[in-house]
């Protein structure tokens, strides 16, 4: 149980943000607190879609289920949060 | 007794150089200081300032100009342009004097460096008129908004601001630190007076005029018109050194200057001047748009300054002239969203008509920034103003200090541009600003953004109230709706077409 501080780049917005998480939280939850600040503030909502996380620049979604801190994924790195189909 | 013309003896009272014997030469004008760039004394000698006047005609010409300003200010104080004046109009005097006044005081430093340090007598010469301008330009802008602060304990900002750490004093303190009062006379010469003061106060300076004087607020406008007049003088002094490390084999060490000045410049005039253009100004008092204006003066006079001075166009022109397409506008949507963060209230400029006239100078505006502020206003219409607020920071890029912001929506392109260096990550806004990072760390590696001091714990209580109060931001001072959301109504019955993005 560690902060973990994140940087979210959320598909649509415009702006990157700090996004504080912990390193047990696994990969959905981050993706549901970075959601917290940009869907439904600047972002539209996509029902029935789901956000994936990857590496800013990166092609493959970390796994949704893994933890934070089971990744190679650092504190205040840049992440892509992407809407995915289910 | 008959007076000689300046001409006839100009040049010989400004030979100012002389064969020091108590101290050596190096002693007298220390590189750090003069930043001669190994040009020798008398190759400096040369320099010829375009702009020539003498103390007298100096005195004379500045004394009617403030009274000019001053009178002009006198007669409209029962104008009562405070009470009728369009709020977002308010809102760019406020945003304008917290940004600018103490800027001056800066600018006069960095004129008094070159008065001192500056190789060439002529330079030295201006540069002394450079620094009483400057002095004039603090003095104006702290005691116009003075009037108002009785009313608006916003307007107290113009000399509150840059003692602060608001995240916007902070960004211009980290500019301004670097190009005027961290920097060597000749540095200054090019950095503030060429880039800064003939690419971009302009900017600023007459495209507010001009908007000033449409907007029927005369006392503004006669005081920046006055203030412009004395920056065409001394942003003179920069192109004859240029003029001078050209013809020495210093091309190289010149355009480096000149390409990092322009970046940081453009960077803080996107950010007050774009927004202040583009949404802050009512709609029916809008000349240009920023970007028309940008065209105007950067492509169309300032790129023609460069070539003719004998320096390339900076390596990342192009990539500055696609940001002139987005970046304000990201700049505009950060501050309105973070607004109790700023001494002003923002305009948020989004009726229907105004985003009919974005979408006309900004072709594709409503599928990107739109988007975004649809998202607003069904919230505004939903009665659910918390939505329309932060609750965490925006990563604030460590050279300008600014949110790292680009487009939203279908033109989505936002992204880090992370650097590590000795075991540090940092991240920009673009290639650009990643770019004079390197070209210089040591300079700029210990700075701390507002989010690196809010993750060392420097900010407490970790949350909105614990950085308002870092950025000592008190009740009455804190930034909101310039107009009440009054703007909002015209979408009640009216709903957009919506669409996922
Ligand atoms: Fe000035
Ligand atoms: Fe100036």
């Amino acid at each position: 149980m560690a902060m973990f501080p994140v940087i979210s780049n959320f598909q649509y917005d415009f702006v990157l943000q700090l996004v504080p998480v912990d390193s047990e939280n696994s990969i959905d939850e981050v993706a549901a607190a970075a959601a917290y600040h940009s869907v439904g503030r600047r972002v539209a909502p996509q029902p029935g879609k789901v956000v994936r996380v990857r590496r800013q620049g990166a092609v493959e979604f970390f796994p949704r289920t893994a933890r934070l801190s089971e990744t190679d994924i650092k504190p205040m790195e840049t992440l892509e949060f992407i809407f995915c189909d289910a | 007794m008959a007076l000689l013309e300046r001409a006839e003896w100009y040049d010989i009272a400004r030979a100012t150089n002389w064969t020091p014997t108590y101290v050596t030469d190096s002693e007298l004008f220390p590189d750090v200081m003069s930043g001669a760039q190994g040009v020798s004394a008398e190759k400096w000698e040369v320099y010829d300032e375009p702009y020539k006047t003498s103390y007298p005609e100096y005195v004379r010409v500045q004394r009617e100009k403030d009274a000019g300003a001053y009178s002009v200010k006198a007669a409209l104080e029962r104008s009562r342009m405070f009470e009728n004046a369009d709020p977002g109009w308010l809102s760019i005097l406020k945003s304008h004097y917290g940004a600018i006044a103490l800027g001056e005081y800066a600018a006069m430093s960095a004129e008094a460096r070159m008065a001192r340090f500056g190789r060439a007598p002529g330079m030295r010469n201006m540069a002394t008129f450079g620094m009483l301008d400057e002095n004039r330009h603090a003095q104006l802008q702290l005691y116009f908004p003075h009037e108002h602060c009785p009313k608006d304990r916003q307007f107290d900002w113009a000399h509150k601001a840059y003692h602060s750490n608001e995240w916007g004093a902070i960004a211009a303190r980290h500019a301004f630190d670097d190009l005027f009062l961290a920097r060597s006379a000749t540095d200054i010469a090019v950095m503030l007076t060429f880039a800064f003061e003939t690419g971009f106060t302009n900017m600023q300076f007459l495209g507010l005029a001009a908007d000033a004087a449409e907007t029927g607020d005369f006392t503004f406008s006669s005081l920046i018109s006055s203030i412009q007049t004395d920056e065409s003088r001394h942003a003179q002094i920069g192109g004859p050194a240029l003029q001078v490390l050209i013809t020495n084999g210093r091309k190289a060490e010149a355009q480096k200057l000149v390409d990092m000045a322009i970046a940081r410049a453009w960077r803080i005039f996107s950010l007050l001047t774009g927004p202040a253009m583009d949404y802050y100004t009512p709609l029916e008092h809008r000349k240009q748009s920023f970007k028309e204006f940008m065209q105007e003066w950067i492509v169309g006079q300032f790129e023609r300054s460069l070539i003719d001075l004998g320096l390339d166009l900076p390596w990342y022109w192009d990539k500055m002239i696609a940001e002139f397409e987005y970046q304000h506008h990201a700049y505009h949507l950060g501050v309105w969203f973070w607004r109790p963060t700023v001494w002003w209230n923002p305009a948020a400029g989004m009726t229907p008509d105004c985003r009919d006239w974005l979408e006309e100078k900004y072709p594709g505006w409503n599928d990107t920034f739109g988007k975004c502020w649809d998202v607003i206003i069904d919230n505004l219409l939903a009665g659910k103003p918390e939505l329309t607020l932060p609750e965490t920071l925006p990563i604030v890029c460590n050279m300008n200090q600014l949110p790292i912001c680009a487009i939203p929506g279908k033109g989505w392109n936002v992204q880090d541009y992370p650097l590590d260096y000795n075991g540090r990550s940092y991240h920009f806004n673009s290639e650009i600003d990643r770019w004079i990072f390197q070209q210089d760390p040591v300079r700029y590696r210990d700075h701390m953004t507002v989010v690196d001091r809010f993750l060392a714990g420097q900010i407490q209580p970790a949350n909105l109230a614990g950085a308002l109060l870092y950025m000592d931001l008190a009740p009455g001072e804190i930034g909101s709706d310039a107009h009440q959301y009054a703007w909002v109504e015209a979408y009640r019955n009216t709903p957009r077409n919506k669409r996922i993005a």
